[in-house]
C-alpha cells in the first residue's frame, strides 16, 4: 500500500443511534448527516474542526438518505416513515419546504439529477419515482417504474445526463432514460449474487461501481449497442472480491482523484486506485489504503468532499463520523 | 373454533416461507398471473410471492380436530403434508385456504394466484360450466356472456376484422359452444353515463354546502377503486362517484331484469363477462357484488380478451372461420345495436365518461350546447384537460387522468387542496381500458404502439349512440326501474366503497 488515511476528527453524531448517511454540498463546506434518531444534522467547519450547525426534525421514523440540491440550496431527505422531505436553505438554518407522499412504505434513497430539476426517490415497495419541481417549488410525480422484484435500495443519476441507476435486493442494478413520455428500464446489470446496496458513478458517468452483499465490488462500462435493440448495453469490466470480510455497504468513486472508497460491515474503510496501464476493457484495482478498525461497528458510508482532493467522511452504525485525509504513506 | 396464523415472509438473508410447496411450485405462473394486473394493484402489494413487504397476516378459522398430543409433519413428494403419529399411523392434513374474498378485505398482500382466481373466474370454468349443461340433466345452467366493446375492438384487431364484425362472430363462436345469450356493455354503460351524469350535476348543485362534493371522480375502474380503498381510504372514498361500472351494471340486468323476464332464479344464470382487464375479476368479487338472498354473483366469472383468444385456439377455431353471422334477438335484447351494428359511445375508449358529463353538465348547468369537445394535453398523453369557458370565466374544469403517476399527482394535489377540477375520469392503466392488461398481446414481431393504435381505430369506428337517445334504456327506467321502486333502483344503479384499515400487527415490523 502506498497510501494511508489519517483521522482528521471524529464525531457523536447521531448517540445511542446509528447513522446511516453522509452527504457533501456542491461546494465541500457542509456535510448533512442522517440517522435513526429521525435527526438530520447540518456539520460545517469553524477553525480546524467540524461542528454540528443544525439540527433538522421532521420525520416520524429513521432518516436512510439525505442529498443536496446540485445548487446547493435544498437537501431532501428519505425516511423509513413512507416519505421524502424537501428542505430549503435559509441564512443559516433550513425550513421544511414540502413533504413528497406516495411510496407504500420505507423511502430508502433519494437523489437529485445534475439539473436539479428531477428528484428520483426509491422505497421498499420495488419501485423507483421521478419527481419533477417547478419554479414554484412544486412537486410532481413524472413516473413510477417497477422494474425491480424486491426492496430497491438505492438510486444515483448520472454525472452529466438525465441517466437514472438504481440497485436492489433482487441482486440487479437497473438503468432508466425517458423515452416518448414516460421513463423506461433500458438495462438491467445482472451478476451481483446477494443484494446489492449501493452504487457511484465516475466523474464522467462512463462506469459505475457497485456494491454488494455478495463481498465484492463490480465496474461496469458502457458500450455501444451494436444488437440495434436500443437498449442500453453495460458490461462488467472489473470484480473487486477478496478484500471485503462482509457486506460492501458504500462505495464512493471521487470525481478528483479517481479513488473507489469503500464502507463495509467488516468495519473497515478501504480506498482503491485504479491500474491506468490496465486495458480498458478489464480493468485493474489495487488497494491503496484501509483501515481496518475504522468504525466500531459496520460502516454504512463513505463520501469525498467534492472540492478538497482526498478529504473522506465515514459514518457508523455506532452513531459516529469520521473524517479522513488520504496520505503517501510515508513510513 | 382454532385460528391459525399464516405467515409467509422473507426476512432479512434467510428465507423463512412456511407456506404449502403447491403454491411455491406455482411460484412462477403465479408471478406471471399477478404481473397481469394493472400497475397501480401491482404496486398496492399485489403480487403472489411474499416478499419482505408482503406478509400475510390474515387470520385463517381452521375447523379443530382433536388429534394426537405429539406428532410429526411430514411434506411428501407431491407437496402434501401427512401427519405421522407415534404409532406410524399417517394422515393428510387439509389446507388452510385464504379466498380471495379474504384478501380483498385485507390491508396486507394480495394473493393474486391462489386457487380462488383460478378456479372460479377463468375460462376453464365456463368450459365446466358448458360441458356440465351437455352431460348432467339436472342443474342445468342459462349461460350468459356480455361482452365489453373493448374487447371486441381488441379481438376485431387480431384477427383482422371490424368491431361489429368481430362482435357477430364471437356470438357464433360462444353460441356455437353452447352459451345461450349473448350481450354488450355498450348497453349497460349507457345506464352508467345517464346516472354519472345525473350524479355529477346533483354534486355540482350541492358543491357550497358540500366539500367533498367536488372533484367527482370515475368509479368504472377497478384498479383504481382499490388502490383508492386501500391507500387512502377515507380521504378520497366520499369523491368517487357512486355509480356501477358497466361490468356491474349488467350484473344487475342479468340477475335481475332478465332472470325476472325469462321466469328464472339468479343463480339459475351462469353469467360470464368479457373485459379488457384482469382488475375487473376482483371487482366481480367484491360482496357488494353478491346476492345474498339467492346466493350467487351478478356476475359469475370475468374472462379477458386475451383469455378470449385463447379459448378460441383450444378450440382450434379462428374468428376468421366463421361466416357472416346475424344477431338474434336471443343476443340483442341487452346489447346496443343497429341492425347488425354494435352501437358504441363518443368520447374517450375508457368509457367516454367525462364526454357524456361534460356535455350533459354544460347543458343542464349553463345552457351551453358543446358539440366538440377540446382535449388540451398537459404533463403527459395520459393526462387531458377540457374546460367550459363563458366571458374569460371558466365555468367547469374536467380532466382525464390515467396511470399510477397521474393518479399519484390527484391525490396529492386533493390532499393539499390544490385540484382545480370538478370532474377526473381515472383510469389505472396508462392510455385507460383499450389498453388494458387483459387486451390480446401483440404477436412476435408486431409493435404494440401500433396495436394499441389499431385497437382504438376499431374502437372509434363503431358509431356512437347518445345515451339520451337509446330509446330501450329509457323504456327500462320506465318499467323495470321505476317497478322496483325507488329504493330497489338505487340499490341496482349505484355500489359503496369501504375504507381497508392499515393493520397494525407487529408481524408487519421490518427493519
Amino acid at each position: 500500500m502506498k497510501e494511508a488515511l489519517s483521522l482528521v476528527q471524529r464525531l457523536s453524531a447521531h448517540p445511542d443511534s446509528r447513522c446511516w448517511f453522509v452527504s457533501w454540498n456542491p461546494t465541500g463546506t457542509l456535510f448533512a448527516s442522517c440517522g435513526g434518531d429521525k435527526a438530520i444534522r447540518i456539520w460545517g467547519r469553524e477553525g480546524d474542526s467540524w461542528i454540528c450547525k443544525s439540527v433538522l426534525h421532521q420525520h416520524q421514523r429513521t432518516v436512510r438518505k439525505v442529498a443536496w440540491s446540485p445548487c446547493g440550496n435544498y437537501l431532501a431527505s428519505a425516511s423509513f416513515d413512507a416519505t421524502t422531505c424537501i428542505w430549503k436553505k435559509k441564512n443559516d438554518d433550513f425550513e421544511s419546504l414540502t413533504v413528497l407522499e406516495g411510496h407504500e412504505n420505507e423511502v430508502k434513497c433519494v437523489a437529485w439529477a445534475p439539473s436539479g430539476n428531477l428528484l428520483a426517490t426509491c422505497s421498499r415497495d420495488k419501485s423507483v419515482w421521478v419527481w419533477e419541481v417547478d419554479e414554484e417549488d412544486e412537486y410532481e410525480c413524472v413516473t413510477v417504474v417497477n422494474s425491480h422484484t424486491q426492496d430497491v435500495k438505492h438510486v444515483v443519476w448520472h454525472p452529466t445526463q438525465e441517466l437514472l441507476a438504481s440497485a436492489s435486493y433482487d441482486n440487479n442494478i437497473c438503468i432508466y432514460k425517458d423515452e416518448d413520455d414516460d421513463w423506461e428500464c433500458r438495462a438491467t446489470l445482472q451478476g451481483h449474487t446477494s443484494t446489492v446496496w449501493s452504487l457511484s458513478f465516475d466523474g464522467t458517468g462512463q462506469r459505475l461501481a457497485s456494491c454488494s452483499d455478495d463481498r465484492t465490488v463490480k465496474i461496469w462500462k458502457e458500450y455501444p449497442n451494436e444488437s440495434g435493440e436500443g437498449d442500453l448495453l453495460w458490461k462488467c469490466v472489473c470484480t473487486l472480491s477478496g478484500y471485503h470480510g462482509r457486506t460492501v455497504y458504500d462505495v464512493a468513486w471521487c470525481p478528483l482523484t479517481g479513488a473507489l472508497a469503500t464502507a463495509c460491515g467488516d468495519d473497515a474503510v478501504r480506498v482503491f486506485k485504479e491500474d491506468e496501464s490496465a486495458n480498458p476493457d478489464q480493468l485493474v484495482f489495487s488497494l491503496a489504503a484501509q483501515v481496518t478498525k475504522a468504525h466500531s461497528q459496520d460502516v454504512n458510508c463513505v463520501a469525498w468532499n467534492p472540492q478538497e482532493p482526498g478529504l473522506l467522511a465515514s459514518c457508523s452504525d455506532n452513531g459516529e463520523i469520521a473524517l479522513w485525509r488520504i496520505q503517501e504513506d510515508s513510513t | 373454533m382454532n385460528i391459525l396464523w399464516i405467515v409467509r415472509f422473507v426476512s432479512g438473508k434467510s428465507m423463512i416461507a412456511i407456506h404449502d410447496t403447491q403454491v411455491n411450485n406455482k411460484r412462477f405462473t403465479a408471478v406471471n398471473m399477478a404481473s397481469n394486473f394493472s400497475g397501480v394493484l401491482q404496486l398496492t402489494d399485489l403480487d403472489d410471492f411474499i416478499t419482505p413487504s408482503q406478509e400475510c397476516v390474515k387470520p385463517v378459522k381452521v375447523e379443530k380436530k382433536q388429534g394426537k398430543s405429539v406428532a410429526r409433519i411430514q411434506i411428501e413428494d407431491d407437496g402434501s403434508y401427512v401427519q405421522v403419529n407415534q404409532d406410524g399411523g399417517k394422515k393428510k392434513l387439509e389446507k388452510a385456504k385464504i379466498s380471495l374474498n379474504d384478501c380483498l378485505a385485507c390491508s396486507g398482500c394480495i394473493t393474486s394466484a391462489e386457487s380462488v382466481l383460478i378456479t372460479q373466474q377463468s375460462h376453464e370454468e365456463l368450459f365446466k360450466v358448458l360441458r356440465n349443461n351437455k352431460t348432467s340433466a339436472s342443474e342445468q345452467k342459462v349461460v350468459v356472456i356480455s361482452v365489453s366493446p373493448q374487447s371486441r375492438a381488441s379481438l376485431a384487431a387480431h384477427y383482422g376484422l371490424s368491431s361489429s364484425e368481430a362482435g357477430r362472430r364471437l356470438t357464433s363462436f360462444f353460441k356455437g359452444l353452447g352459451v345461450h345469450h349473448v350481450f354488450d356493455t355498450s348497453f349497460s354503460r349507457t345506464f352508467s353515463l345517464l346516472e354519472s351524469q345525473r350524479e355529477f350535476v346533483e354534486r355540482f348543485q350541492r358543491k357550497e354546502q358540500d366539500s367533498k362534493a367536488l372533484p367527482m371522480l370515475t368509479s368504472a375502474c377497478p384498479g383504481w377503486i382499490c388502490y383508492a380503498e386501500k391507500t387512502h381510504g377515507e380521504f378520497i372514498l366520499p369523491y368517487i362517484s357512486t355509480i356501477r361500472s358497466p361490468q356491474q351494471m349488467m350484473g344487475s340486468l342479468v340477475k335481475g331484469y332478465f332472470a325476472e323476464q325469462q321466469g328464472l332464479s339468479p343463480q339459475q344464470i351462469y353469467h360470464v363477462a368479457v373485459m379488457p382487464c384482469f382488475d375487473k375479476k376482483l371487482e366481480a368479487s367484491r360482496t357488494d357484488f353478491y346476492l345474498n338472498k339467492a346466493e350467487t354473483r351478478e356476475v359469475d366469472c370475468v374472462i379477458t380478451s386475451g383469455e378470449v383468444q385463447k379459448m378460441l385456439d383450444e378450440e382450434n377455431v379462428s374468428l376468421n372461420d366463421f361466416g357472416p353471422a346475424v344477431l338474434d334477438t336471443q343476443c340483442t335484447m341487452l346489447s346496443s345495436v343497429c341492425g347488425d351494428e354494435f352501437l358504441s359511445h363518443a368520447g374517450s375508449g375508457s368509457g367516454g365518461y367525462l364526454h357524456h358529463v361534460f356535455t350533459y353538465a354544460a347543458k343542464q348547468l349553463f345552457g351551453e350546447e358543446v358539440k366538440e369537445l377540446t382535449y388540451k394535453t398537459l404533463r403527459n398523453k395520459d393526462f387531458q384537460e377540457v374546460t367550459l369557458e363563458r366571458d374569460g370565466v371558466v365555468l367547469l374544469s374536467f380532466a382525464s387522468m390515467y396511470g399510477f403517476r397521474n393518479i399519484q399527482n390527484l391525490v396529492q394535489k386533493l390532499k393539499r387542496g390544490k385540484s382545480p377540477y370538478h370532474f377526473v375520469e381515472v383510469m389505472a392503466c396508462p392510455s385507460g381500458c383499450l389498453n388494458g392488461g387483459g387486451q390480446v398481446k401483440a404477436t412476435p414481431g408486431q409493435n404494440a404502439k401500433e396495436l394499441l393504435q389499431t385497437v382504438e381505430d376499431l374502437y372509434k369506428a363503431e358509431r356512437p349512440l347518445a345515451p339520451e337517445d337509446d330509446t330501450r334504456v329509457a323504456e327500462l327506467y320506465q318499467s323495470w326501474l321505476h317497478s322496483v321502486g325507488e329504493e330497489r333502483a338505487k340499490e341496482l344503479l349505484h355500489t359503496q366503497y369501504h375504507t381497508v384499515e392499515k393493520m397494525t400487527s407487529g408481524l408487519n415490523m421490518k427493519w
